[in-house]
């Protein structure tokens, strides 16, 4: 609050369309608003999104690192043992950065989650058949837009990197020594490298990713934790919490390892020096939460249509900007994540979605919501970050600083201008 | 048998209306629909015991009443009515079941709405003509209260005083048809099976003929004496609206076909060609009006007017085939009207509005009215004549049957059904397809119970339309007689223009094709 006033006596009103957005986040705030209501539900759709994310990070590392590029991949979604077990690096006991207090292993409530899911225990093919356990395809709709919009973005040096000579060695080495005895797929690999080596990018963003989501689980985990023990005061706490834990861990190592026969072939090795903060936080943040693409059956991809336009750069279809009320329709992979997040949401937030609009039945919807606002808060941490990283602190005495904070974040909230952002609607409490 | 189909809707009334407590809304209700079950199920009694071989009056009743008028309480049923008195007794239900538990004046509202069942059911039964303008006239004065009280919007009184007038004068002229056909062709009473009209002069029978078009044709109601039907449905609630276009609208083809197609035979044919003419251009201004409209109830009420085209054609036809789709498409019509009222009233609860313009996205799975969307795309298909579904039997039947008789009629009502297709699809697109809007999307789920009145509509459609028999099994037997005594008495009428008297006549007479057909016919 102080911040506030000392920014708001150094530099005139913003007139900028969202300035009441812009005051706010000069005053350390996020875009959402401090409301007991939208803390409760950031940090309760944190925690429903940390349980399935805890299966996505692990099966994304299962996929780059073992299935690889498995011609006939019918498994993927089958993490053996091995891979729940493995410790996250940023929780339980033994971790590098304990960031959350809880368990390194996979997290009980997924572990149970796997065994019966919404119907009762029976064989984990029957479950996968039956939709009935967690949703890889979300995870997997998010890699490939962080690798469709890589080259386009001009975050970090990661994407380029795969064209490089090195990565190419590095991958041909991995390729022949997967089929090494698969005649065929070698005489194919002969035949058209470049198609491997596709595949073996996208490998490397199924690391990618992985390696991102390692460390926001435990993240939201704690966030959780805290929360139900009285620790966050507002949405701005909850937001620092995010900028801290950013920097923190912003250093982590990017890298893509694949494990063939009992040996590591470092595809990207930790070596290079790619950044957590730098080569996946913030390109999956322009990727999927302002970009990705529009799905299947919700926009025409004719040409004549323009209802997809020419320039990547132009895309807006992420969390961000999407419409939630359609969703749902067709199976598309932003309904899988909120059926996801549906099995493991806090008692508290269930409560309240049975208070509003049509109650349980509309609940998917509302915690898709929830998840808007909450991506908003996680957007705004980034934002904030950026702005520590490049600018200057928000009770900096030099107005010219201050200034350049505005520009800063007026340029930010320029984004939201767009008439399918959904920034002015979550400023309501109504929009639900 | 058929007594307890008038009296106890009568009965009924009287006891939900006059019971000494005030009740709640909930019994009030509950006793309506307990009676209007009642009916059903006496109505599926008397269908297993209808012997479908038989074309005359089956079940009848005759009780001297008022000897000196002519009037005796007189009842029967035959292939004509029994179909439209299943069609009443199952809207009666869906009107009562469709009804908002929280209606306000409950006991009243449940009252009128059984006497009105017991007023078209009677007008159905009857079988003397006195007898008959009494029923018909019962159900006016419930109407007019059910419009004006629990009417939409301020514009409700006018509404419901239009309709009054409108079909009182639709009464007077029936009336007065019934009373000159009466004296001047010297009968004793006002029996319908005494009454011959045979003797009278060609003028004095079009002259009444015209009467009973006209009364018949307001009912009906037929362009362009249509213009109290868009106020009457629009501004009366959907379950009200369901009882006007399913039910009441029936008495006027029925009456239209029992009294003008029976009564007048041998004029029938001199005034089909009109009446044809006329069925076409109620379908075309039908089906045009509907398209230019913004309301989905008045477009929906628009609709109405464009299919009793093609009953009208059907019976001007009069061939055994357009017959029996005329009595088809009667039922089928009851049927499709009641689902889109029912429906429109639905959206119009849930979202507040019934205006195309800011409709949008109602298919939407969750947030959406999606099986009410369902519904409404069934409807609208049904009502557009797609195959499968009841409405598609009964305009084929129309159009087949009327093609030899009335070419560029029929091939105009072809070009309706298309039309109908084109403003079902508006409907459809604007309300059902496209986003919700995100401001203002945050519609009630509809319950099961507010469902379950379209489901079974849907169900009957669609029964219907794969067993066509059950719609067609009842009436063929009764309409085929009907056309046979067409034929006859064209032929009578024939034989003596060969030698006519009175020129003008013959000219007029030659001019139906039924006519020339027979002419070449040995």
């Amino acid at each position: 609050m102080t911040i506030a006033t000392e920014t708001k006596a150094k530099l005139p009103p913003s007139k900028h369309e969202f300035a009441e957005v812009i005051h706010r986040l000069e005053a350390g705030g996020a875009m959402l608003p401090d409301t007991p209501e939208n803390l409760m539900q950031i940090i309760g759709i944190y925690k429903a999104y940390a349980v399935p994310m805890d299966f996505y990070w692990r099966d994304l590392l299962y996929i780059a690192e073992r299935v690889f590029l498995d011609p006939f991949p019918f498994f993927k979604y089958f993490i053996p043992k091995e891979y729940l077990d493995l410790h996250n690096h940023y929780a339980g006991d033994d971790a590098d950065l304990r960031i959350w207090r809880g368990e390194a292993t996979a997290h009980p409530e997924l572990l149970e989650f796997m065994e019966k899911g919404e119907t009762f225990k029976m064989p984990k093919l029957l479950h996968h058949w039956l939709h009935d356990r967690v949703n890889m395809e979300f995870a997997e709709e998010c890699m490939r837009s962080m690798l469709w919009h890589g080259r386009d973005m001009g975050w970090g040096l990661f994407d380029s990197y795969l064209d490089s000579d090195e990565y190419k060695a590095n991958a041909d080495k991995a390729i022949k020594a997967y089929f090494k005895y698969n005649p065929v797929m070698m005489a194919l690999y002969k035949a058209f490298p470049d198609l491997f080596l596709e595949q073996c990018r996208q490998m490397s963003y199924y690391s990618n990713l992985g390696l991102f989501w390692e460390i926001m689980a435990p993240v939201f985990f704690e966030m959780s934790d805290i929360y139900d023990e009285g620790g966050f005061k507002g949405v701005p706490d909850a937001m620092n919490f995010l900028v801290n834990g950013i920097f923190a861990i912003a250093g982590r190592p990017i890298y893509h390892h694949v494990y063939i026969r009992g040996e590591c072939y470092e595809i990207i090795p930790k070596s290079k020096g790619f950044m957590w903060l730098y080569e996946a936080a913030l390109p999956y943040v322009e990727a999927v939460f302002y970009r990705t693409s529009p799905f299947r059956g919700t926009k025409s991809y004719n040409a004549q249509a323009k209802q997809v336009p020419d320039d990547q750069k132009d895309f807006h279809y992420g969390i961000l900007y999407a419409d939630v009320f359609p969703v749902g329709t067709a199976g598309i992979p932003p309904t899988l994540l909120m059926q996801d997040m549906l099995h493991f949401l806090p008692p508290y937030l269930v409560d309240y979605y049975r208070q509003h609009c049509r109650g349980e039945n509309d609940m998917l919807i509302q915690l898709g919501i929830t998840f808007q606002r909450s991506m908003y808060c996680v957007t705004s941490a980034v934002i904030q970050a950026l702005r520590t990283a490049l600018l200057y602190p928000l009770d900096d005495p030099n107005p010219k600083h201050l200034q350049a904070n505005r520009a800063f974040f007026e340029a930010q909230i320029n984004r939201f201008k767009r008439p399918e952002a959904r920034l002015r609607n979550i400023q309501a409490q109504n929009y639900r | 048998m058929l007594s307890v189909l008038i009296w106890v809707p009568i009965l009924g009334a009287a006891l939900i209306g006059l019971w000494p407590a005030a009740i709640p809304a909930s019994r009030a209700r509950l006793g309506a629909l307990v009676i209007s079950s009642s009916l059903i199920v006496w109505t599926v009694v008397l269908l297993s015991q209808f012997d479908i071989s038989n074309a005359g009056m089956q079940f009848s009743e005759a009780h001297p009443w008022i000897d000196t008028l002519g009037l005796d309480y007189s009842l029967g049923v035959d292939g004509l009515s029994l179909p439209l008195l299943a069609l009443t007794a199952l809207l009666t239900w869906t009107a009562i079941f469709s009804s908002n538990e929280s209606v306000e004046r409950p006991r009243l509202y449940y009252s009128l709405m059984l006497l009105v069942n017991a007023g078209v059911v009677g007008g159905f039964l009857a079988q003397n003509l006195l007898l008959f303008v009494l029923f018909y006239e019962l159900e006016l004065i419930p109407f007019y209260l059910l419009i004006a009280i629990w009417g939409g919007t301020s514009r409700r009184g006018y509404a419901a005083m239009k309709f009054l007038i409108y079909t009182a004068v639709s009464g007077i002229l029936i009336l007065a048809a019934f009373l000159g056909l009466t004296w001047l062709s010297g009968s004793s009473t006002f029996d319908y099976n005494s009454i011959i009209t045979a003797g009278l002069p060609l003028t004095t029978q079009l002259i009444l003929l015209t009467m009973l078009l006209v009364g018949f044709g307001i009912k009906i109601p037929l362009v362009p004496l249509h213009t109290w039907l868009p106020d009457a449905y629009v501004e009366a609630s959907p379950p009200v609206a369901i009882l006007l276009g399913g039910v009441m609208a029936k008495l006027g083809t029925y009456g239209l076909v029992r009294f003008g197609l029976g009564l007048f035979p041998e004029t029938w044919a001199l005034v089909a060609p009109g009446l044809a003419i006329l069925g076409a251009i109620s379908a075309v201004y039908g089906a045009l009006t509907a398209i230019a409209q913004k309301d989905i109830k008045r477009m929906v009420a628009y609709s109405s007017i464009g299919h009793m085209g093609y009953v009208l054609l059907g019976a001007a036809a009069a061939t055994q085939v357009s017959l029996v789709g005329a009595v088809a498409q009667m039922v089928a019509h009851g049927l499709i009207l009641a689902i889109l009222f029912h429906l429109v009233g639905v959206i119009e609860t849930k979202v507040g509005t019934r205006e195309l313009d800011v409709l949008n996205g109602l298919m939407s799975p969750v947030r959406g009215l999606p099986l009410t969307s369902a519904l409404l795309v069934l409807g609208g298909m049904a009502s557009a004549g797609i195959p499968g579904m009841a409405g598609f039997i009964a305009e084929i039947l129309v159009l087949q049957g009327s093609y030899a008789t009335f070419p560029l009629p029929t091939l105009i009502c072809v070009v309706c059904t298309g039309l109908t297709a084109v403003y079902f699809v508006i409907l459809l697109n604007r309300t059902c397809f496209g986003k919700l809007d995100n401001n203002t999307a945050y519609y009630p789920q509809v319950k099961f119970s507010e469902q379950v009145p379209a489901l079974v509509l849907a169900a009957t459609i669609f029964f219907l339309g794969i067993q066509p028999t059950w719609l067609l099994r009842w009436s063929e037997t009764t309409t085929n007689a009907m056309v046979a005594t067409v034929q006859l008495n064209v032929n009578h009428q024939l034989a003596n223009a060969i030698a006519p008297t009175r020129s003008y006549e013959a000219k007029i007479q030659l001019k139906t094709p039924i006519q020339k057909e027979l002419i070449l016919t040995p």
